[in-house]
């Protein structure tokens, strides 16, 4: 059995603190990090000690201490931080962001509170109980297809790989029921606390998402306290957006938005880009009426 | 028909609420209207047409109610989340267009600057860099004419050596698009005021400033 590892790469002062899904190797955000640090942020995607495959699981206390050392460590090198999460690594963000406020900006890929997508049989509330039976230690959540791919070639290319090993480049093959339990307890305490997020954020989702439906992101695009909000929608991929048919586009808007927070955040208007397209210097008026009309 | 408040309710319930509690409200609906309103009343251990009747015809209205008002939230939902794909999509897209129109304009300026130089290519002065790095990307784009490392992010053009030194100074402190005057050496050496130009290029290697001898 291979053990994940860790990816960084290095850029300019602008961090981007990468976390990956459940039970999950770095792998799965490896396009991702590579495209932002061709647009010259340094990316770290970390292995997390009892969050990643391959580790004894341990509680959702223990995960968000380890990804805070990892913001720590790269907020006393870097000018500045950003999270980025992608499923239940995005709950993790959030309540990064939320023990850590000075964070730049938050980026939700793919944002899991709750295990609630199409592909996500109605009976699936029996697992939350199986945790307190003895089956706990022995029975792990398997992935089965469509494994969060709307791409076909890249689904048969990955069922090839999760039977060799353990974790692919779209997640794990199984998942502990521990680590599920876990997971429920970090979502539940992320949702008490967005009200107070007042990072910029970024959220990108998935409507056909088989994982997680759309209602993850609309419940904290309504809920959450920054006052520079993104959500984009994207309806040609599932739940893997970083692997999809549609990484591309998440990967550029997410270059985008990162260097747009930080642009807004620095004080000074050299990196930022004038409004020329006319249509656009509309459209930005109305959403500007539209965010007094809600305050 | 005794179950019509419920059928109703149950219908309200479906729309505001969702499939499960509409299904809720209907089965308790059932019982209490055949406990309530079905004769003999207030008894449940009778059963006879009347019962039968309820039995049959108020399930089958509320469910037909409750499916089809399911089946249009939930095509109602779909559209709602088509609609905003569309949304994030024109703003992508929108973006984009400011992008390429920017780049555009970049090009447009670019190809300014590079004809007014080489129009202008015996009379000019000086090419100022308004941003600190612009003349180490202008090596990158080998712009003629432009020399990296020079003070004060200037790059001498061939008059420059005429100009007086003060003046130069002065210029290169405070240089604004408009005419200027400068004193500047002839060709008998002694020096003379003389009408300059300077005109303003956004280019995508950053602002320059462009000083030449008026026409």
């Amino acid at each position: 059995m291979s053990q994940p590892t860790s990816l960084f790469l290095a850029g300019d002062d602008h961090a981007v603190l990468m976390l990956h899904g459940l039970s999950s190797s770095p792998l799965e955000l490896r396009f991702l990090a590579r495209y932002l640090n061709a647009e010259g942020f340094t990316t770290c995607a970390p292995v997390l000690p009892g969050y990643s495959a391959g580790s004894e699981e341990a509680a959702m206390e223990a995960w968000l201490d380890a990804a805070v050392r990892e913001y720590d460590a790269l907020a006393a090198r870097f000018a500045h931080v950003s999270i980025c999460g992608l499923s239940i690594g995005a709950a993790l963000a959030l309540a990064l962001a939320h023990r850590r406020p000075a964070a730049r900006s938050l980026v939700l890929l793919s944002l899991t509170l709750s295990y609630d997508g199409w592909a996500i049989p109605w009976y699936r509330f029996l697992l939350s109980w199986a945790y307190f039976t003895p089956l706990r230690k022995r029975w792990r959540y398997r992935e089965e297809a469509p494994f969060g791919l709307r791409n076909e070639a890249l689904r048969a290319k990955i069922a090839r790989a999760m039977q060799r090993s353990d974790f692919s480049e779209v997640g794990p093959s199984t998942i502990s029921l521990p680590a599920l339990h876990e997971a429920s307890r970090l979502a539940a305490s992320v949702r008490t606390q967005v009200r107070d997020i007042k990072t910029d954020c970024l959220i990108v989702h998935a409507i056909d998402d088989e994982t997680s439906s759309p209602r993850n992101a609309r419940f904290v695009a309504a809920n959450i306290g920054a006052a520079f909000l993104r959500t984009i929608w994207l309806d040609d991929s599932y739940h893997m957006i970083t692997s999809d048919n549609e990484r591309e586009i998440v990967a550029r808007e997410t270059a985008l938005f990162l260097r747009e927070s930080e642009v807004a955040h620095g004080g000074d208007d050299s990196g930022k880009q004038p409004v020329v397209s006319k249509a656009l210097a509309r459209r930005l008026r109305q959403l500007a009426a539209l965010g007094k009309e809600r305050v | 028909m005794p179950g019509t408040a419920f059928c109703i309710a149950a219908a309200l319930v479906e729309y505001f609420c969702g499939l499960a509690p509409a299904l809720a409200v209907m089965l308790l609906g059932l019982g209490i209207a055949d406990y309530l309103f079905v004769p003999p009343y207030a008894a449940i251990t009778v059963f006879n047409s009347a019962d039968l009747v309820l039995l049959i015809s108020y399930p089958l209205v509320t469910l037909l109610v409750i499916v089809l008002i399911e089946r249009l939230r939930r095509s109602q939902f779909r559209a709602e989340l088509i609609a905003s794909v569309a949304q994030s999509r024109y703003e992508m897209l929108l973006r984009h267009d400011n992008e390429r129109l920017l780049a555009r304009r970049a090009v447009d300026e670019t190809h300014r600057l590079l004809r007014h130089l080489s129009h202008h290519h015996r009379t000019f002065i000086f090419i100022q860099a308004l941003e600190r790095d612009a003349l180490q990307q202008v090596d990158d784009v080998r712009t003629p004419g432009l020399l990296p490392r020079l003070p004060n992010e200037i790059a001498p053009g061939p008059r420059f050596a005429d100009v007086d030194t003060e003046d130069i100074q002065r210029l290169s402190k405070a240089l604004w698009p408009g005419s200027h005057r400068v004193r500047m050496k002839g060709a008998d050496g002694a020096s003379r005021l003389t009408e300059c130009m300077c005109e303003r290029f956004t280019t995508h290697a950053g602002e320059f400033l462009v000083l030449r001898i008026g026409d």
